[in-house]
């Protein structure tokens, strides 16, 4: 009896254990190009965005499906003055992962740093029109700009709110690598920093006090892998939750261990050409290329149809106008367009690209075999992103192959194709210089009517499918793996690892 | 032959500095500077931004006074600042080694013991089947690159069998020395393939040259069991060559192991250092070259001073 007591007892106490053990959910969420491992300062990280806002907030977000802008640190807010005054409504009872409270302090403090060059922080050209930052009160803040920007709500959605209390001591210069970021970041977001084993992983614990409510599971544990291979073997055996994938990599997995999820890249893939060269300068030439390539066939077969052919770099389709050119696939249009613009069939152009992977790589020789076929030679050069940032950086270039990554607001091609932007000045290296595309970025930024606005971008979109600085060629879609054993979980692809609301305090282990 | 170390230790001094300054001056021909990796494609920085960046990672700077300026303060064992992170070098350094000479060690282990143990065998059963099984193996080992290796032994031994995690250093939330033990074991063994196929073959001719030496004869007419012949007359005399291939290998080793720690996410000086290269990081890259010159001098050093304990006829004047 006393036996069999003691036994249930043990039986008891094992349950217990159990039942109390941590819920752990542990992911590469770093993995692939919208992650940054190891990087922590989200004033001067340009990917990484997935997993910063796990433990910080923006002022809004976006859905999952980057339809609509809703609030997050705000409530709500309002646009006045033509677009030149947003005033934003904080939410109530926001706490800091320190216990301090939220204020409007902290929103003007972090858009200060954001402006401030020794921050060193990418935000600034987005910011840079704001000239004044008011906080009439604790929950309002007032921001005036020098001239409209309909794109601010969406730069936004980037922007982690920093706490003032902890970071006014640290001089901005010091900020850009302080130990701060990788040691104890306090922030309002669903999960609290706990630790970082460099270059192994980071684990955060849940906040019991987030403003959405508790966290269902205790810690959110982001491993790091040099080897994508390597990341996709931890979340076939199990010892990861999620990764992101390659399309190749989809294609290895079975079974109903893993979930894919798939979404659109954002990301329209081009040939890109130096605008400043004599080379291409003749528009037939570049029409040729775009219509000696079989899109569609390439979508087809490298692609598993997970591509969708575009005609120019606008990926989001509610701006992108109908009617515009298809440069379907004419291989005798192209040798005439390129005979009549007297092109010598004898010379090769160097076609640099940044990308890697094999995919890639099968993309740039069916390319290659294609403009062979209609007399137009290219040599592919793959370079690493320093080599090519510093190649096209300078004019001593003639085509590149390139991704651009610009939903949902086509706002963020602005620094990509407009001539204010042209290196040192910028990242137009393309050294695209339209000036009635310009006026078209300019007026999609100055417009705060929605209708005006995507007539801008129609426009805009017209405009490059037909003087084609660059030859848009697809977007593609991104995949990323989930383990069935997780509930509630939502994961899209997004541009930086963009910020939508992912709702990761309701996400759970079955 | 404490005079002979220190005299070698002394050597070192200016070889090390003109591996410094081949690498740095390698570098300067790498296309892309730090700045451009640091920045990337679409991160739009105005130019007042740059400079400001420039300056603070003192790129502004001629070439030869970077040189002279990082040399002055490495020689005070400053190894300046990752670019990548602001963190010094020499911090990183010491944490990323640990774990690159844990797997190192290990692979060597298992790659000494058993290369040598199983030339021996070869020597002795020369031409059965056991020779030529080992042999093929051995072949097989050698030509396998070590990345190709560590993803079949990935492959294999963590997703097919599951014996062992599929990479990492330790599971999060634990990391005891039998976790970690767990994490290693997998890619030292795979490490320790070359090694193995090497040592053995060197081993297996080394003791068959010994191996019908009159004195060998002579022992075993005077009746010496074949076990003490081997182990007292050949092995010792065996055995001094395959000291110097062990020595040589250090490199190789170090070689393999940047790719295996890639792919086992094994957070060692290998990763380290391709991810420094990746982003241009001068800094990083020229303290890694540096510690990684002088573990390949100490090795050959230690093996010099080895064949003296081998062979007593040594002599070091």
């Amino acid at each position: 009896m006393m036996k069999r007591s003691l036994l249930a007892l043990t039986f008891a106490l094992c349950t217990l254990g159990s039942a109390s053990a941590d819920k752990v959910i542990t992911g590469a969420f770093d993995q692939g190009p919208g992650g940054a491992p190891g990087q922590f300062n989200p004033l001067t990280n340009t990917a990484g965005f997935t997993w910063l806002n796990k433990y910080f907030s923006t002022l809004v977000l976006y859905d999952p499906a980057f339809k609509k802008i809703s609030g997050d640190l705000a409530s709500s807010w309002t646009v006045a003055d033509g677009g030149k005054k947003y005033t934003f409504v904080l939410r109530d009872g926001v706490k800091w992962h320190d216990g301090q409270a939220f204020t409007s302090a902290d929103v003007k403090f972090s858009l200060n740093l954001a402006n401030n060059p020794d921050s060193g922080s990418g935000f600034a050209a987005k910011f840079g029109n704001i000239t004044n930052i008011q906080t009439p009160n604790a929950r309002t803040v007032v921001l005036t700009l020098s001239k409209p920007n309909a794109a601010l709500l969406d730069a936004m959605t980037n922007f982690m709110i920093l706490p003032e209390h902890a970071l006014n001591k640290i001089a901005p210069k010091d900020l850009r690598n302080s130990a701060w970021w990788r040691t104890n970041p306090v922030g309002t977001g669903p999960f609290k920093w706990n630790k970082l084993v460099p270059d192994q992983y980071v684990e955060l614990v849940a906040n019991p006090t987030y403003f959405r409510g508790k966290p269902k599971v205790d810690r959110l544990v982001n491993r790091y892998f040099k080897e994508q291979a390597a990341a996709v073997v931890a979340l076939k055996s199990g010892d990861i939750e999620f990764s992101y994938l390659t399309l190749d990599d989809t294609k290895t997995f079975n079974g109903n261990a893993v979930k894919i999820l798939d979404g659109s890249s954002q990301v329209a893939n081009y040939l890109g050409f130096n605008n400043a060269s004599p080379l291409l300068k003749d528009v037939r030439i570049r029409q040729a290329i775009l219509l000696a390539v079989d899109r569609a066939t390439i979508v087809k077969q490298l692609y598993g149809g997970g591509a969708e052919v575009a005609n120019c770099p606008v990926t989001n389709s509610k701006y992108v106008p109908k009617g515009i050119n298809a440069y379907a696939y004419n291989q005798d249009q192209a040798r005439q367009l390129l005979k009549a613009a007297g092109w010598d069939s004898g010379k090769s152009v160097e076609v640099i690209t940044y990308y890697s992977d094999q995919l890639s790589k099968d993309v740039l020789v069916t390319l290659q075999q294609m403009l062979a076929g209609v007399g137009f030679k290219i040599a592919p050069r793959f370079v690493d992103v320093p080599t090519y940032n510093q190649i096209t950086g300078g004019s001593d270039f003639t085509m590149v192959y390139a991704g651009i990554g610009n939903g949902p607001d086509p706002d963020t091609l602005y620094p990509s194709m407009h001539s204010d932007f042209i290196p040192p000045n910028g990242t137009n290296r393309m050294k695209v210089s339209i000036p009635a595309l310009n006026k078209l970025f300019e007026q999609g930024q100055e417009t705060t009517l929605a209708s005006t606005r995507t007539k801008a971008y129609q426009d805009m979109c017209a405009l490059v499918n037909k003087q084609l600085p660059w030859d848009v060629l697809w977007s593609a879609k991104r995949f990323g793996g989930v383990s069935t054993k997780l509930s509630n979980f939502i994961w899209t692809p997004a541009p930086a690892g963009g910020r939508y609301d992912d709702k990761a305090y309701l996400w759970d282990t079955k | 032959m404490g005079l002979y170390t220190l005299r070698r230790l002394l050597i070192s001094i200016p070889l090390l500095l003109v591996i410094s300054a081949v690498v740095f001056t390698l570098l300067q021909f790498t296309p892309g500077d730090p700045l451009d990796a640091y920045i990337p494609p679409d991160q739009v920085l105005s130019a007042e931004q740059r400079q400001i960046l420039k300056v603070d990672l003192g790129l502004d700077q001629s070439k030869p006074v970077q040189y002279f300026k990082w040399l002055g303060r490495a020689a005070q064992g400053d190894l300046g600042y990752r670019i990548k992170n602001g963190q010094p070098v020499i911090e990183e350094l010491g944490r990323r080694l640990p774990p690159t000479l844990l797997l190192m060690g290990l692979g060597m282990t298992v790659g000494v013991t058993l290369g040598i143990f199983f030339g021996i065998v070869a020597a002795v059963k020369r031409y059965t089947l056991l020779d030529n099984t080992l042999t093929f193996l051995a072949f097989l080992g050698i030509s396998t690159p070590a990345f190709l290796a560590g993803l079949l032994g990935m492959y294999v031994f963590a997703l097919k069998l599951g014996w062992f995690p599929a990479g990492g250093y330790q599971t999060p939330g634990d990391g005891g020395a039998l976790d970690i033990l767990r994490h290693l074991i997998l890619p030292a063994m795979i490490l320790s393939v070359t090694y193995i196929a090497i040592l053995m073959r060197y081993t297996r001719s080394s003791i068959l040259e010994v191996l019908f030496q009159d004195f060998v004869r002579t022992a075993s007419a005077k009746g010496v069991p074949s076990y003490r012949v081997i182990s007292k007359h050949v092995l010792r005399n065996a055995l001094i060559p395959v000291v110097t291939v062990i020595g040589a290998n250090v490199a190789n080793l170090i070689g393999g192991a940047v790719f295996l720690e890639s792919i086992f996410s094994w957070p060692g000086t290998g990763q380290l250092y391709l991810d420094a290269i990746d982003s241009r990081d001068y800094p990083m890259i020229m303290g890694t070259t540096l510690m990684l010159a002088i573990i390949i001098l100490l090795a050959n050093l230690i093996t010099d001073l080895m064949y003296g304990l081998i062979d007593p006829r040594i002599r070091y004047s």
